[in-house]
């Protein structure tokens, strides 16, 4: 037994001193932790994903309609976005065909359009549109959620109103405003209050529908905010529903719905049309599979390029740096050839998962072989000096394994490689830009999914090359100042 | 061919060479004897141009060596201590790549590679992963991929740490007909035998300074005496230790008498003595002092001990 406790000792011992560990162990589950925790909304109700860019054109002139945008306004998830900046501070009401570029542009992945006839002349209820870009797949399920609850709250209203607008056209102005009256009176009479103002009411499209919706909410059993908002998309969640495409449906909560839900609600969704319509991604055979696979490239990539610019120590404990020196090699040289091989390396292996995802997935990569070549280069550049960065400013292997580990982990975290970006708090999605990985995550997304030309990615291969040089070049600087070459 | 002027080397607070200057001259064979950590790797480093003193000069040819360009670094090749290889390359592979980078091409390069295989004896071998070779096969190619591009200068730090004594005579031999050949060796050691044997000139070096420099018979000459004489501590000799007190220095370490007579003391005085106390002249082993005795008289250590 004293045998164990002593090895026990020893390996104690041996954790301690080897402070990478130490740190992997301890760091890295406490990092991911926290950025679950804001993914699933784990914390209180103030946190959870916020200001989601949604647009919305609204050609409607009723009142409801601008109430619904109010409403919208009102959720911290969503940052509504109504105008198109002209520059210079002038701005123009959003057009569909604004928001169609904008979407295929990724400025915005959802937009609501409430038509000229939001309240239709012949018949009753309430028409919308809703087109979105699922280029993120979690989010789309949550987004859609929530707009379906934004927009069913002020269902009500906006039927109360289209109830109105019937009424007046069946009626008769003179009659209609009768009509009104008499029912305000009634109701006045057997049931109290003020009658003007309960007119006033009528006439605004509040026939009570407002309680008989909130009775129905109140029936639904509560459920932390984050996994309800979740729970309640499966019309829109599948690929299936998404890859639908153009042609319109009918989105209907009802699907969404359990039996024991049941509620007033539904009676309301019979009297909502929601048009709803994919701009992009719709032509891809394995949406999921374009979705991933470039978190996950840049991922393994990293892991790898780190691993590759830590050998640069073993060839240093070996003397082979010694006897490369004393040759006509300068430190600029080994430095530059390990960075160009790293690139290499990188390439290869992002295009082995490409030709992967290809072979098992049908992922349309024969297509895209200009602009993925770009955005592979440049990301395995930017992986590269990453690596070279990592190798610089370890005093160690051992301390530039553990180092990469946690970074390796922490900026995919953080860069959207696993989920996205816009589940984390604002300063996180402030940090996640400057990260490799969110770029070259974008850079594949604009190719694999929205299928954007070479042309049309060359601003985000710019930002990953940018990315290449600037940290190459403090890569140098630390390897000018380190004793990688002592 | 190289020339250190009043070098200095510090890491930190630890100074490694300390003022230290040295000239070798074309065709020679010079050896760096010294203990571990006395700065003979500094030295070695210093002289390829791998480090910077931090006062001194340190040139070849006549150059500062700071400032050589890529012709005046293919004059010299260094053998690190360290086996500097690329162990899951084969050894062709791995002398392939050193050559490219002396700018060997071509026929150049085959035939240096050739040469190289057949000094180390690997020619058979020249396919097989460097990972599989024994440690002397490791250290012969070690060696000659230092000499792929065929230089006047090598510097060897500690070429033979580890080796078995087969390999360490055959990387000496091969030393030694280099040297024939006209190329100048700098040979770093703590092994004073090696020293001994292979070179023309030694420079004795602890903590970071030159304490003797010269051939070996001008360092022994330094010795206060000519000659080493040990003999069994045993009672027949115990009257033989009392007569020599006065004749020079006598010391008994484990089990023998060194006797180390004074300068002028004769040694037929000696055996005279030897025969008059009728003790067989088997006994007695009578030889020159060694390296290990003159570090020893120069820093009261032994090379082991240091």
């Amino acid at each position: 037994m004293s045998q164990v406790l002593i090895l026990l000792r020893k390996s104690l011992l041996t954790f301690w001193r080897y402070k990478a560990a130490v740190a992997i162990t301890f760091l890295v589950p406490i990092v991911l932790i926290y950025l679950f925790g804001h993914v699933f909304g784990l914390y209180s109700k103030d946190t959870g994903p916020t200001g989601i860019p949604i647009a919305v054109v609204n050609l409607s002139s009723e009142p409801a309609a601008q109430k619904l945008i109010d409403a919208l306004r009102t959720e911290k998830t969503f940052r509504v976005v109504t105008t198109y900046d002209l520059g210079k501070g002038a701005t123009r009401p959003l057009t569909e065909a604004d928001v169609r570029a904008g979407l295929n542009d990724n400025w915005y992945r959802y937009a609501l359009i409430l038509p000229a006839d939001l309240l239709p002349d012949d018949g009753f209820g309430v028409r919308m549109k809703f087109l979105f870009n699922p280029r993120n797949e979690i989010e789309s399920q949550m987004v859609n959620g929530l707009l379906q609850k934004t927009v069913f709250s002020n269902v009500p209203q906006l039927l109360g109103q289209s109830l109105q607008k019937n009424a007046r056209r069946f009626l008769g102005g003179e009659r209609f405003e009768r009509f009104n009256r008499t029912i305000a009176n009634t109701v006045a009479d057997n049931f109290g209050g003020d009658r003007e103002k309960i007119y006033q009411q009528t006439i605004a499209g509040d026939l009570g529908f407002s309680e008989l919706n909130r009775a129905g909410v109140e029936k639904t059993p509560a459920a932390p905010p984050g996994l309800r908002r979740l729970d309640s998309t499966p019309a829109l969640a599948t690929p299936d529903a998404q890859n639908q495409g153009a042609n319109p449906q009918s989105l209907n909560p009802a699907a969404a719905s359990s039996a024991e839900q049941e509620s007033s609600t539904n009676i309301f969704s019979r009297m909502v049309k929601i048009e709803t319509e994919q701009v992009a991604g719709k032509e891809l055979k394995n949406p999921m599979a374009a979705r991933l696979v470039g978190g996950y490239a840049i991922m393994f990539l990293l892991m790898a390029v780190s691993g590759s610019a830590s050998s640069l120590f073993e060839e240093k404990s070996s003397g082979v740096f010694q006897r490369l020196l004393a040759s006509p090699v300068r430190p600029a040289h080994i430095l530059c050839a390990r960075f160009l091989f790293g690139i290499i390396l990188g390439l290869a292996q992002i295009s082995a998962l490409l030709c992967a995802g290809w072979v098992f997935f049908g992922l349309d990569i024969i297509h895209h072989v200009g602009a993925l070549l770009a955005v592979c280069l440049a990301s395995a550049a930017a992986c590269s000096a990453f690596g070279m960065l990592i190798a610089a400013i370890s005093p160690s292997a051992a301390a530039a394994s553990g180092i990469a580990t946690f970074v390796v982990i922490s900026m995919s975290a953080v860069g959207g490689a696993w989920f996205p970006v816009t589940f984390m708090p604002d300063y996180i999605q402030r940090v996640s830009r400057l990260t490799l990985v969110y770029w070259a995550v974008e850079g594949f997304a604009d190719v694999l999914w929205a299928g954007k030309s070479l042309l049309e990615v060359l601003p985000k291969v710019g930002i990953l090359a940018g990315i290449a040089a600037g940290v190459m070049a403090v890569a140098l600087w630390c390897f000018s100042r380190g004793k990688l070459f002592d | 061919m190289l020339t250190l002027r009043n070098v200095t080397k510090r890491y930190g607070t630890i100074t490694a060479l300390d003022d230290v200057s040295l000239d070798i001259a074309p065709g020679e064979f010079f050896g760096l004897l010294g203990p571990n950590g006395a700065g003979k790797t500094t030295l070695m480093s210093l002289a390829a141009g791998l480090r910077t003193p931090e006062a001194g000069t340190v040139a070849l040819a006549g150059r500062p060596i700071a400032t050589a360009g890529a012709a005046a670094r293919r004059v010299f090749g260094l053998v690190p201590q360290t086996n500097a290889l690329f162990y899951e390359l084969t050894a062709e592979e791995n002398l392939r790549i050193f050559g490219e980078l002396q700018g060997l091409r071509g026929s150049e390069l085959k035939g240096a590679l050739d040469d190289a295989l057949a000094a180390a004896q690997l020619t058979d071998r020249r396919r097989s992963l460097v990972k599989t070779f024994s440690g002397g096969m490791q250290r012969r190619l070690n060696l000659v991929a230092a000499l792929l591009h065929r230089p006047k200068l090598l510097l060897c730090d500690e070429p033979t740490v580890g080796v078995d004594p087969q390999s360490r005579n055959a990387i000496f031999e091969y030393l030694q007909q280099l040297n024939r050949g006209g190329v100048t060796i700098i040979y770093s050691t703590h092994y004073m035998e090696e020293a001994a044997r292979l070179c023309s000139r030694i420079g004795i070096i602890d903590h970071g300074r030159i304490l003797a420099l010269g051939t070996l018979d001008e360092l022994l000459v330094q010795l206060p005496f000519e000659d080493e004489i040990t003999f069994p501590v045993a009672p027949a000799t115990a009257p033989l230790v009392a007569r020599l007190a006065a004749e020079g220095e006598i010391t008994a370490v484990d089990g023998t008498h060194r006797f180390r007579p004074r300068t002028g003391y004769p040694l037929s005085a000696f055996f005279s003595l030897t025969e008059s106390l009728n003790l067989p002249p088997r006994l007695f082993v009578s030889q020159r002092p060694t390296l290990e005795a003159l570090f020893l008289h120069l820093t009261g250590r032994t090379l082991r001990d240091a």
